[in-house]
């Protein structure tokens, strides 16, 4: 140990880690920090803010500190950054680059083109209707899938009556609780679809953005002919006609690397001068429609504005 | 400190000019980022930096959750106390490790310290093990986040679960078998290259204290341990999140889909992508039910189970903690066991 620099590693390490506490500071500042992390992350971010601030000033007190083998731990040597001083500066630099990286870089939302990598989800993908068919195995899926649609769309209030019954007889591990849980769960988006169904025009916020996805799935016949607004960026695929574009949004859980992506179809004369990555309101007519052998909404009819970026980029689960 | 004072000054104006770097920045942060020089740059990598930072971002406060169970055991937990409760039989210590690690809420970036510090207090290694597998995924958090992801699906919640107790027990013993003779796997002073610790002695550390210290020391101590270990974690934390940003920007997910009913084929591809993607165990559950009906119930519970327990980010803190041999031998067994577990599973059980 006699070579190694306690104070000056303690002094570096000091700095980095108010580094840290500045970056994150300064995301929460400007606001900028819901590109990152969703909003029901925000404790544990200030917690991490407040530690970085707490360790960071006692590294740098630390440094001071002459000698370091009057600690009462005695293990110090446990945590030596060692090597060659070329090692040092990289692992140094590792620590560095974030930061620095955060502050200089500008802070956005993800655009279309990791939209398309991750693949667009039309409708709210996992309602229980929609993801039905993957309860066993695939096989099932595909016969399963379409007869339990057709038997959804001729009676819908009677099939999801009889679905706690059948799926008591399909499933034996299903206990009664997940039962009246799933129940619960029909309920809460029958009744959402009442609520908007009185409404003159179904207005889709981000609040209420991906309950309405799965609203629109769900219950998509009793909507045909509504009015609705709905925002988001514009988005396309490869095959789209002229007229078609999608409203796309970001669904975030904990943070940016989680996010998957929504979209509703939109038909509208004036769509093709609307560039990707454009943040527009649409209004329009639910109609259904199909894409890729996939039932979905289509809002036809649609008059399209451009709109600056809201506040809120991404969407968030509501619980 | 036989360092000049030339040096010391060079070293000390190099840290404030850090320290000076990092103020101008947090005070003309915007005016920097919105320069026509950073708009310029090709949004791709906006991309991957936006990804990389939230993963970082999202990442530190677990790890420093982590780094100060860690350091709590450093300080307040005696090598005597684990050796009393865990049974002598190594086969018999493996049950309570899994259940430890369903009682401890700590996901997978918290637990490599906090297994890391048990073992060196002398927790058998095969025990360490099975708490370094279990406790990501047999969390309430986690349990919370797959029941509402999969709501109408609870065959993968359950699947989830018990293939973790199980598993998890599983490749305890099949780790014992093997390093049964070798218990030292951790990385010690010999090979320093990459890992910059050595192995702890603790008589050392009880002939040097005279007498119980005082509670401030021991809080500073705990403070001191904390970003002592910070600085070790968080580097392959780093690297790993550049890593697996790139992976999550560029790598089309339609490939996936393509091979996505088979159910072997799925299962294996569904781990690797687990494996690539790093994903925090709280929030995997929302990303399997994203992919939705295309791929097979098996597949996305060899997703489920195979991400927290391995993947790109804690490969690295792995490596940088345990024999390179060893880390081999912990990846091919969990991949082995994982994948034939969810096939028997799903092909002869449900």
């Amino acid at each position: 140990m006699k070579n190694y620099d306690h104070s000056f590693h303690a002094f570096i390490q000091g700095i980095i880690l108010i580094g840290f506490a500045m970056l994150i500071l300064s995301l929460v500042l400007t606001g900028n920090i819901v590109y990152y992390i969703a909003p029901t992350m925000m404790p544990f971010i200030y917690f991490a803010l407040v530690t970085f601030f707490i360790l960071g000033i006692v590294q740098v007190f630390r440094s001071t500190k002459d000698d370091e083998e009057d600690s009462s731990c005695g293990c110090e040597h446990d945590h030596q950054i060692s090597g060659p001083s070329w090692l040092k500066l990289i692992i140094y630099g590792i620590f560095i680059l974030p930061v620095l990286f955060g502050f200089t870089l500008p802070d956005r939302s993800l655009d279309s083109s990791v939209a398309a990598n991750r693949g667009i989800q039309f409708g709210g993908g996992s309602n229980p209707q929609a993801a039905e068919g993957n309860v066993n195995s695939a096989s099932e899926a595909e016969s399963g899938n379409t007869a339990r649609a057709e038997a959804y769309l001729d009676d819908p209030d009677g099939y999801l009556d009889s679905i706690g019954a059948s799926s008591e007889e399909e499933e034996e591990h299903y206990t009664m609780e997940e039962i009246y849980d799933e129940e619960w769960f029909d309920d809460y988006y029958q009744e959402l679809a009442e609520e908007m169904l009185e409404k003159d025009t179904v207005i889709v916020t981000d609040e209420n953005y991906l309950d309405m996805m799965t609203v629109l799935d769900l219950y998509l016949d009793e909507f045909i002919g509504k009015e609705i607004e709905i925002t988001g960026f514009a988005y396309r695929e490869p095959g789209f006609d002229p007229d078609q574009i999608v409203a796309a949004r970001f669904a975030m859980t904990c943070c940016t690397a989680d996010a998957s992506v929504y979209g509703t179809m939109i038909e509208a004369a004036d769509s093709a001068n609307v560039e990707d990555d454009t943040w527009m309101v649409a209004w329009g007519t639910i109609e259904k429609g199909h894409y890729k052998d996939q039932q979905i909404p289509v809002v036809t009819e649609a008059h399209i504005e451009e709109i600056d970026e809201p506040e809120s980029p991404y969407v968030y689960p509501n619980f | 400190m036989s360092t000049s004072t030339g040096k010391v000054f060079g070293k000390d104006l190099l840290g404030l000019g850090l320290l000076f770097l990092f103020l101008i920045l947090f005070l003309f942060s915007d005016q920097v980022s919105t320069s026509e020089r950073m708009e310029s740059i090709p949004n791709a990598w906006i991309n991957v930096n936006t990804i990389f930072l939230s993963i970082v971002i999202e990442a530190i406060p677990f790890i420093l959750l982590g780094v100060f169970v860690s350091a709590l055991i450093q300080i307040y937990v005696s090598e005597d106390t684990i050796q009393r409760f865990l049974p002598k039989n190594a086969y018999a210590a493996l049950f309570p490790a899994a259940l430890l690690g369903a009682i401890l809420p700590l996901c997978e970036c918290a637990i490599v310290p906090v297994v890391r510090r048990l073992i060196k207090k002398g927790m058998p290694l095969h025990t360490g093990i099975v708490f370094l597998v279990a406790a990501p995924i047999l969390n309430p958090v986690v349990f919370a986040s797959t029941y509402f992801a999969f709501r109408n699906n609870p065959t993968i919640l359950y699947s989830r679960m018990g293939l973790a107790f199980v598993l998890s027990i599983i490749i305890g013993a099949i780790l014992y078998s093997i390093f049964r003779k070798k218990p030292d796997q951790l990385r010690n002073k010999a090979n320093v290259s990459l890992a910059s610790h050595h192995v702890h002695i603790e008589e050392d550390q009880s002939q040097k204290r005279s007498g119980k210290p005082g509670f401030l020391a021991r809080v500073r101590d705990t403070v001191y341990h904390a970003s002592d270990e910070f600085f070790m974690m968080g580097k392959y934390l780093i690297l790993g999140a550049f890593v697996a940003a790139l992976f999550q920007t560029f790598l089309d997910r339609s490939l996936l889909e393509t091979i996505g009913t088979n159910t072997y084929t799925s299962t294996f591809v569904m781990m690797v992508f687990a494996y690539l993607l790093s994903l925090c165990s709280e929030a995997d559950a929302f990303v399997a039910a994203s992919f939705g009906s295309q791929f097979t119930d098996a597949s996305l519970t060899g997703f489920l189970v195979y991400g927290p327990m391995l993947d790109l980010k804690n490969t690295f803190m792995l490596f940088a903690f345990f024999k390179a041999r060893f880390v081999i031998a912990f990846m091919i067994t969990v991949t082995f066991i994982v994948y034939f577990s969810v096939i028997i599973l799903y092909g002869l059980i449900l």
